[in-house]
């Protein structure tokens, strides 16, 4: 089993992460992790047909950046940098795929 | 949602509905139907999750929830009834292993199912507070397959059919076993009690109904409890193999009290291989498998410990009061000791020391014990017997241990102040004559008295000890002061030849020592002289003090010519009262020796059989012969008297155990002794109350005394009637049940 797994954007665009990071979503994790041999957990990849690149990107640096401080005290975490006008999209993104 | 906010938000709605295809819910639900189908079918790796997951997340997003939601109980539904039809069709023992496979499989499927709704479980489950997707799989199959009529029935009858075979002998499939009730269990608890436990416990109540019967007519007692335990190890082992855990403690409790339980007073009372042949055989193995299973049963160690106790109490009582075992007491007391080891091992190696089986058995011992009204005297007659010979040469361990065990008995007597009567007299016997074999076995019994009845009991004792002490040194005294050719007698005397006599005396002080004051013989007149010397050397030292001679006690060394053999005779003082006679008068007559020793009648016939009646110690001759000694007879000096020995010990024969008039007058002193004690406690009471009532004063002085005896409440009753007339108590005026207290 590979180390990384790819995301796919709606636009195309093909994002290479570490499966630990990627499991920071409990959806991705389930997908890949799952009993049954769907097809991302065959393939290492997974496709996102409603994420478009640029959401899909903000949230692979959050993947690190909880991956990085998860374990660091709440005062020592430096803000997650995120432009206003994703956050809606963020949002949803992120109850998608249970952040 | 772990991503960090900064500032705030304002998030406006939608200003325009956002439109929907009508046929939005059926069609995602269709593809989502069809992937579940394939789930089931085990042909998922064409499905690609997350466009499932997307589309049930869209659903629930949307408000398809309840359509997504009863469309997937339906779903599980159809197939699992498919599923309860196959598992219907198999035949035989194919039954289980389809019945495992689909269950297998079903979960397998639920799960990955569970998986792509995950979102809906997150969400939609939570606020409509519905059965979780793994649940709900739990259900329907509950519903769909178990408890079908076809189904359930015959899972059971399958399942304890195998127990049942296994239980007979055969090897079954364990592993079906397990899966099967794992099933259950997993299905949850309440299911496999009701589906399973519940009629297992029957079935396994009447299969040992059945068997406990079989085997109360094939087997002993013995035989049945190995046969008992070894079935609840099995059971034990079959829960472990493949029952839910829980069931252990349930199963083993029907197994005890259809086995045990029910059995348990038939079995003990088995003629030749119950409880009581057993302990009788000393069976410890089997007596220690027997109570281990009958503690597990309700009543069963009462059962047994009652059993045991009445046993006891009845041989014992058979011991006691048989008068064949009863005539030797040393007999008699280690008869008692072993059995009461016997006990003791009992229930140390077959009830774990458990506590309440001692006290059954120091219960009966005590019951027992005290119905025999010589019990105090026989002991003490067994420890006297332990200190002057039986301890010769044992070791420390050995004297402690017997001593021990002594104490044991001793412990169980109700009448312990006519034991220390006794145990004073033997005591003084034994200082008397110098038979005490060790003085620290003597001081380490006066030791174990005095932690158990405390110091009073024995203050007495050990002034006879003092008492002898004193005496060494008075004696060491007086030898010195007095050129070695001198001589005198008292308690204890020691004769030589005709003019050279050596005497040894100890000096008792009086109330000490249980001596009666016996009347003092008339001494010989050479020993009157010495006795005088005596007196008059302890008097200068000691003035003021009255010294009375007990010529019943003292012994003496004889030196005595039978023609041309020298002996020395050993014999008591008023034996040599009775020898030195003879050196004047070669016959003599009963009367005429009474007269001028003054011997007391009883000693005096009992010296004279001693002398003239015990082969090779016959010194004496009788006239006529006979057994036993008359008023009438006539004694002779027997010149033709031998001995292969030097040395000649004469004993006195007497009696070891006390004759009936003897035991009477003991009796009577003791009790005499007691009346001052009653008196003492009641007063000590009353002086504490003040008033109190009848009943509570014999209450109270009951549990006072219970260290030294147990007085009747009819004697302390003549006591407190004894004091009221003296004016230590009073009747209430109003409450002639009350008494008072006038100080």
């Amino acid at each position: 089993m590979s180390a990384f797994v790819k995301l796919i954007s709606s636009d195309g665009f093909e994002f290479t992460v570490d499966r630990k990071a990627a499991c920071v979503s409990n959806t991705i994790k389930q997908m890949l992790s799952a009993d049954g041999n769907f097809m991302e957990n065959t393939s290492g990849e997974v496709r996102f047909p409603e994420i478009p690149a640029v959401i899909l990107e903000r949230v692979c640096q959050y993947f690190y950046y909880k991956l990085q401080y998860q374990n660091t005290p709440a005062k020592a975490i430096p803000a997650f940098a995120l432009p206003p006008e994703q956050a809606l999209e963020l949002l949803k993104a992120a109850n998608y795929l249970d952040t | 949602m772990g991503t960090v906010k900064k500032g705030k938000f304002k998030i406006e709605p939608f200003k325009h509905a956002v439109k929907m295809d009508p046929n939005y819910g059926e069609k995602t639900w269709k593809i989502l139907e069809d992937a579940i189908q394939e789930i089931n079918n085990h042909n998922a790796s064409g499905l690609s999750f997350e466009e499932l997951y997307r589309n049930a997340y869209n659903m629930v997003i949307n408000k398809f929830g309840d359509r997504l939601y009863s469309g997937l109980v339906d779903t599980i539904t159809r197939h699992l009834e498919s599923i309860a039809q196959r598992v219907e069709a198999t035949q035989g023992d194919g039954f289980l292993r389809e019945l495992k496979l689909r269950w297998t499989n079903h979960n397998k499927s639920m799960q990955m199912i569970r998986d792509i709704l995950m979102y809906m479980d997150r969400i939609y489950v939570k606020h409509q507070h519905k059965a979780c997707v793994q649940d709900l799989g739990l259900e329907l199959w509950r519903d769909c397959v178990l408890r079908q009529p076809s189904i359930k029935p015959r899972l059971l009858a399958t399942l304890l059919g195998l127990v049942r075979r296994e239980r007979g002998g055969e090897v079954i499939d364990r592993s079906l076993m397990r899966a099967s009730t794992l099933m259950l269990v997993d299905l949850g608890l309440p299911v496999y009690v009701e589906e399973f436990e519940r009629p297992f416990l029957q079935a396994t109540k009447e299969f040992y109904m059945v068997e406990a019967q079989e085997w109360m007519t094939t087997c002993d007692c013995p035989e049945f409890l190995r046969r008992a335990e070894r079935r609840l190890g099995e059971e034990t082992d079959r829960v472990h193999a493949y029952l839910d855990s829980s069931t252990e403690a349930k199963v083993t409790r029907v197994v005890e009290s259809t086995l045990i339980g029910q059995q348990k007073r038939a079995l003990a009372e088995m003629e030749h291989s119950g409880l009581i042949p057993l302990i009788q055989q000393d069976k410890l193995e089997d007596l220690g498998r027997m109570y281990s299973l009958y503690r597990r049963v309700e009543g069963g160690a009462e059962l047994m410990r009652q059993m045991m106790g009445d046993h006891l109490r009845e041989t014992g009582k058979q011991l006691v009061l048989d008068p064949e075992r009863t005539k030797d007491p040393v007999e008699f007391t280690e008869r008692l000791l072993a059995e009461k080891d016997k006990y003791d091992k009992i229930v140390r190696g077959a009830c774990c020391g458990d506590r309440a089986f001692q006290n059954a058995v120091n219960s009966s011992f005590e019951a027992f014990l005290n119905l025999c009204p010589r019990a105090p005297e026989y002991l003490s007659l067994f420890m006297d017997d332990r200190l002057k010979r039986g301890l010769k040469g044992a070791s420390e361990d050995d004297v402690d241990s017997t001593l021990d065990a002594a104490m044991v008995l001793f412990r169980f007597l109700q009448e312990k102040d006519l034991f220390e009567k006794y145990y004073k007299q033997h005591l003084a016997k034994r200082l008397l004559s110098g038979r005490t074999v060790s003085d620290d076995a003597e001081r380490s019994v006066l030791i174990r008295l005095k932690t158990e009845c405390g110091y009073q009991f024995t203050s007495k004792l050990e002034s006879m000890f003092t008492d002898i002490k004193t005496s060494t040194d008075t004696m060491r005294a007086y030898k010195a002061k007095r050129p070695p050719s001198a001589p005198p007698s008292e308690a204890s005397t020691s004769g030589a030849g005709s003019s050279e006599v050596d005497l040894s005396v100890q000096v008792l002080t009086t109330g000490s020592w249980p001596t009666p004051n016996a009347q003092k013989c008339t001494l010989p007149r050479e020993l009157e002289a010495v006795c005088d010397d005596f007196r008059h050397f302890y008097l200068r030292t000691h003035s003021g003090r009255k010294l009375a001679w007990q010529t019943n006690m003292g012994h003496a060394d004889l030196k005595a010519e039978f023609g041309d053999r020298k002996h020395e005779l050993n014999v008591s003082t008023y034996q040599m009262c009775i020898l030195l006679l003879f050196n004047n008068a070669d016959q003599l007559a009963y009367r005429d020796i009474a007269a001028m020793t003054n011997i007391p009648h009883a000693d005096l016939q009992r010296s004279l059989q001693s002398l003239a009646l015990v082969k090779g110690r016959n010194v004496l001759r009788k006239e006529p012969m006979g057994k036993e000694v008359e008023e009438t007879d006539v004694f002779h000096f027997n010149e033709a008297f031998t001995s292969k020995f030097y040395k000649v010990k004469i004993g006195t024969v007497s009696a070891q155990k006390e004759s009936e008039p003897e035991k009477q007058e003991t009796r009577l002193k003791v009790e005499e002794d007691r009346k001052p004690q009653i008196e003492a406690a009641i007063v000590r009471i009353m002086k504490a109350r003040r008033t109190l009532d009848h009943n509570s004063v014999i209450a109270e002085v009951t549990r006072q005394l219970a260290p030294r005896f147990l007085p009747a409440p009819a004697l302390i009753k003549k006591r407190i009637e004894s004091l009221i007339e003296r004016e230590f108590l009073e009747r209430d005026l109003h409450d002639r049940k009350l008494y008072r207290y006038l100080a």
